[in-house]
């Protein structure tokens, strides 16, 4: 009996020892800072009681220019409980000076720079049009910073508008699109740029995970619209609406899609959704891109466009939409893509 | 006995060893923060409404901030560090962020052609001052400690000068001014580099003091009556009681002996917290003195002397002798009542962004 007691004794004591020095280790050791999910969400005060917090359910929508961005967002904003509104602009370039004050060390800390970040989007997302349950920003070149913001944004989803290379760039070329980076003089060098920016988003879409990105290809929306777009909407969680087939009636109108006087994809997403532009590239290409297509541009067999077919097989339409062809081919005049 | 002694010890050594191992890799998380802090702020927050301590704060444009600035090695490390011993006011290192945000949107704002595509995206102006203005706030609140009074040093963001008084209409500006010739010898001989200075030409970093003051003075004089004050480096140094008490008092705080001795304070809760890397900190812990004043004497070449007038316009219209080598900082000149020009802040910003290039006034007036 004595011998056990003592044991239990030792035993206590030994108990105590440990939970004692585990008590000391916690104030030698270095802690580490609670992972940033743990922090208070940044809010901002938007307008007139607005107000919008960081965790608010967001989507991204991008990709590299011309490859349907403009009309996803549009198609979006056709949903009641969706607003996208114009590309602001502003948001890829604080991102972009993000990016540069990255390296520093010196100045603010990378969580304070974060919380500003989120705050500064938030105001101009949440600030440039109305509200709504589902708030979403369409600015082509966010989703080279997918990643980051999905860290700012716990509640974002992203949508990644992917389109055949020589389609996107013979877009840029034939209406003079400027992006920055492009040499619109050169099928070449957009055709390689276009490659490398569309890995890039790509790559940060997979980082994010499927959950939270999904790559949508502008071939499939314009010749499936209805069982492309009840993907997506299935995607970001929200009930199907008809209107989303349809929206360019909703142009203009409260709730529906506004769209900015200046940018490029305006003329082209005020007519309904239609095949004109999928194979105008096709006999534009110069011969010598043609001839060295897969070495200048991998991502196209990477994505599964045939670099030696012009045009590859994209697919058959839904007979619905081929109406929408017809009507917008007696009203177009000029066939820009 | 002993054996099981042995094995008892045995297996409570490898038991420390083991949770030694797990904690150490693993890390231990840090205390969650200190919710004493958002009280604090509640309680600092002026013109807060009545909400409970558990909502969180929104500050918003009426923050009385205190931005300190003007053009580099002009005292303005000396300056926040004496307003960061004050028990009120919170000042804390350089954000360097701050400056080129503000810059990125004069670019913008800049352009009529931007203007209109913003515009017609739905971000136009008051969207946009809503956007810096929570950067801002996130960024100096989130800087360092919180405090009655909330602070910041950017010596250029005072290029901004007249945005800034029109998004945070409350806020209180300090503008260090100095004789540009010691200014320039500091840069120059501390080899502290400024993006378009020349540090190997005294003409070209003169002429660039200048225009780059010439443009913040004239943004102090327009800002709203009563919310800039331009202090001068070398008053402040001979005569920091004085200069501190008029500072104060512009800046509706309360006198803190406290800043007559800033040194005190440093690495100090409440006080001063210095940066490993600006570049005069070696300096700003050392007590005020008046040794830095006139270091520049006989460093600057004999033909920028003879031109200085032409060369730093801005010398004999702040009040300091173009041609005393030094001036008696003792007995200055008073400023000069500006000429009546009109430099737009566009315009201002226009030249500040052509720094690369050499500078060519565009579109200003005289008289």
């Amino acid at each position: 009996m004595r011998v056990s007691a003592r044991r239990v004794l030792t035993g206590l004591l030994i108990l105590g020892g440990i939970s004692t020095l585990t008590q000391f280790l916690r104030f030698c050791l270095p802690c580490r800072q609670p992972s940033q999910g743990a922090g208070e969400p940044v809010t901002v005060l938007v307008r007139d009681g607005w107000r919008v917090s960081s965790d608010v359910p967001l989507v991204f929508v991008g990709g590299v220019p011309r490859s349907g961005t403009t009309l996803m967002r549009a198609m979006l904003d056709a949903h009641p409980a969706v607003r996208c509104g114009e590309e602001t602009r502003v948001v890829p370039r604080i991102l972009g000076l993000k990016l540069g004050w990255a390296a520093e060390k010196e100045g603010v800390s990378t969580k304070v720079l974060d919380r500003a970040v989120t705050a500064f989007l938030l105001q101009i997302i949440a600030g440039h049009g109305e509200p709504a349950p589902l708030l979403c920003n369409k600015d082509p070149f966010t989703l080279k910073s997918a990643k980051y913001l999905a860290h700012l944004f716990p509640n974002s989803k992203f949508l990644l508008m992917l389109r055949d290379g020589r389609a996107a760039v013979y877009s840029m070329i034939s209406r003079r699109v400027t992006i920055g980076g492009f040499d619109l003089s050169s099928y070449r060098d957009c055709l390689a740029k276009w490659s490398g920016a569309t890995q890039a988003m790509l790559t940060q879409c997979t980082q994010v995970g499927s959950k939270r990105c999904l790559a949508v290809r502008y071939e499939r929306l314009v010749l499936h619209p209805r069982s492309t777009l009840q993907t997506v909407l299935k995607f970001l969680g929200l009930p199907w609406h008809e209107g989303v087939l349809h929206h360019e009636e909703a142009i203009g109108k409260p709730g529906g899609v506004s769209l900015s006087k200046t940018e490029r994809s305006t003329d082209q997403v005020m007519r309904p959704v239609n095949l004109d532009a999928l194979t105008r590239w096709v006999g534009h290409m110069p011969p010598d891109v043609m001839a060295d297509m897969d070495a200048i541009a991998p991502m196209l067999g990477r994505l599964g466009y045939d670099p030696r077919a012009n045009p590859p097989n994209y697919g058959q339409s839904d007979p619905q939409f081929l109406n929408n062809t017809q009507r917008v081919r007696t009203h177009t005049h000029t066939g820009f893509c | 006995m002993r054996g099981q002694k042995v094995s008892m010890l045995l297996g409570c050594a490898l038991l420390c060893s083991a949770s030694l191992l797990y904690l150490g890799l693993s890390g231990i998380d840090c205390p969650p923060p200190d919710h004493a802090h958002r009280h604090t702020w509640a309680d600092a927050h002026l013109g807060s409404t009545n909400q409970s301590q558990a909502s969180p704060i929104y500050y918003g444009e009426d923050t009385p901030l205190i931005f300190i600035g003007g053009f580099p090695r002009s005292g303005t490390t000396l300056m926040r560090a004496m307003l960061d011993a004050h028990n009120a006011v919170r000042c804390g290192e350089e954000t360097r962020v701050i400056p080129r945000l503000l810059a990125m949107r004069a670019t913008w704002s800049r352009s009529a052609r931007e203007r209109v595509r913003l515009d017609e995206a739905g971000v136009t102006d008051q969207v946009l001052d809503s956007a810096m203005r929570a950067f801002l706030l996130e960024v100096i609140i989130g800087h360092g400690e919180p405090a009655a009074r909330l602070c910041n040093k950017d010596p250029f963001a005072l290029k901004s000068l007249s945005y800034l008084a029109r998004i945070f209409p409350q806020a209180k500006f300090v503008l260090m001014l100095r004789d540009g010739r010691a200014t320039v010898h500091s840069m120059i001989s501390r080899k502290v580099t400024i993006s378009g200075f020349d540090l190997t030409s005294y003409r070209d970093c003169l002429t660039k003091w200048s225009r780059a003051v010439e443009g913040m003075y004239s943004q102090c004089q327009g800002a709203p009556e009563g919310s800039c004050l331009p202090v001068r480096y070398e008053q402040l140094v001979l005569h920091p009681e004085v200069e501190m008490r008029k500072l104060l008092s512009f800046l509706g705080l309360p006198w803190d002996p406290a800043v007559l001795h800033h040194e005190d304070l440093i690495g100090k809760a409440g006080g001063v917290s210095l940066s490993k890397v600006e570049r005069s900190t070696d300096q700003v812990v050392n007590p005020v003195n008046t040794d830095a004043l006139s270091k520049w004497v006989g460093h600057i070449p004999s033909d920028v002397l003879r031109e200085m007038d032409d060369i730093a316009p801005m010398l004999a219209r702040l009040g300091y002798d173009p041609l005393a080598n030094p001036p008696d900082y003792a007995r200055p000149d008073p400023i000069i009542a500006p000429k009546n020009y009109t430099l737009a802040d566009d315009d201002f910003l226009l030249l500040s962004f052509r720094e690369q290039k050499p500078y060519i006034p565009v579109r200003w007036r005289r008289r």
